[in-house]
């Protein structure tokens, strides 16, 4: 029987890596604290398995076929392909197929019917070599037109949340990509001060507020997307981890909107070991949980 | 709008070997996908804002990265074409 004994939410923006030269100074050592500070804690809960949820920026998926979720049961993953991260030494990643598979099976018994692989790429978003086990979960890229709802991501780990492990939310709150939209609407004080109000607004049973992204919105819709920035369609991936932690809510350690890396760094960690999260809310299915 | 062909090009070419084989030889990969003429054109012109309308974000940023582009000119070039 496996225990949940830590659920944590960190920016996952490509360019913290790639750009970390150009960051400012200050901002550089800001970030290089909040992220040690979540290392800190996620080591102090001495997790033997990492679940990563994150979206798949084109790694695995094309338009052919792009599942809203999809759950890596392979005994190995490949480390990241792109070009940037050629130095990072992990070539191959290893997952953990049993409790991968159990996860899928308690998925299915809770209604959700993923997708499953046998062998993913994990891009920086989903690398953690600090642990000799990882399985995976993807979601859809954070430009894509997202068919899972906000309520629908919260309830997604709650679901799988019966076996508990330590879930890792690996997701930037923020993250710039190269469109002349996003480009004008990201990384900008007043949407990231809006993505912080979403942040610290996220309160233990909360399904979620996002009042900002408009009330009950199920599909954000693409001038959402634009005017608010990416985070808009990215902030629902925190969700699963708020889902992870059994809707306890979150504990802001930082909040900092980064231009530079295109993102913002908030690193909001759940419960830890010895105190297990709160029993979820009610069974998925009830208080008009939207269908994917 | 969302070109299917143009965005299957620009995934494909993660792919460090294909990425080189069109650095080498764009017309001969070009080839193997049902591109429409002005899209190829597109392609041929760098016009960022054109292609930047018909995929991904992330497929665009790759397929410049693919190409060599720096940032600093994907980025004038996407604001001011």
């Amino acid at each position: 029987m496996a225990s949940l004994v830590g659920a944590f939410a960190a920016s996952h923006g490509p360019l913290i890596i790639r750009e970390w030269e150009r960051v400012p100074a200050e901002q550089k050592k800001r970030m290089s604290a909040a992220y040690k500070e979540l290392g800190r804690r996620l080591t102090a809960a001495k997790p033997d398995v990492l679940i990563v949820v994150s979206p798949d920026h084109w790694s695995n998926f094309f338009l052919d076929n792009y599942p809203t979720v999809c759950i890596g049961v392979g005994a190995t993953s490949d480390g990241p392909p792109e070009p940037w991260m050629k130095d990072f030494p992990h070539r191959t990643l290893a997952g953990h197929p049993g409790l991968a598979q159990h996860l899928v099976e308690q998925a299915l018994r809770a209604g959700f019917e993923p997708a499953v692989s046998h062998h993913l790429k994990l891009g920086p978003r989903l690398v953690h070599p600090a642990l000799a086990h990882e399985l995976s979960i993807c979601r859809r890229s954070c430009r894509c037109s997202s068919t899972a709802s906000s309520r629908r991501c919260r309830r997604w780990t709650a679901a799988i949340n019966g076996e508990r492990c330590c879930a890792r939310r690996s997701r930037a709150i923020a993250s710039r990509c190269a469109s002349p939209s996003s480009a004008r609407a990201d990384c900008r004080t007043r949407s990231a001060r809006r993505h912080g109000r979403d942040l610290r607004g996220l309160r233990p049973g909360d399904d979620p507020p996002l009042r900002p992204l408009g009330a009950g919105a199920h599909q954000i819709s693409r001038r959402q997307a634009t005017t608010h920035g990416n985070g808009s369609e990215e902030v629902r991936n925190w969700l699963v981890a708020h889902g992870a932690a059994g809707g306890r809510g979150f504990e802001l350690v930082d909040y900092l909107p980064v231009p530079t890396s295109s993102s913002a760094a908030a690193l909001p960690p759940g419960a830890s070991r010895g105190d297990p999260p709160p029993a979820s809310g009610p069974p998925v299915g009830q208080r008009g949980d939207s269908a994917s | 709008m969302r070109d299917y062909w143009l965005s299957k090009l620009f995934f494909d070419l993660q792919s460090p070997a294909l990425a080189a084989e069109f650095r080498a030889d764009r017309d001969k990969v070009l080839a193997r996908y049902p591109l429409e003429p002005a899209v190829k054109d597109a392609i041929a012109r760098t016009d960022v804002p054109f292609l930047a309308e018909r995929t991904n974000a992330y497929l665009l940023r790759y397929y410049f990265f693919a190409t060599g582009m720096k940032d600093d000119e994907f980025i004038r070039k996407l604001n001011h074409g």
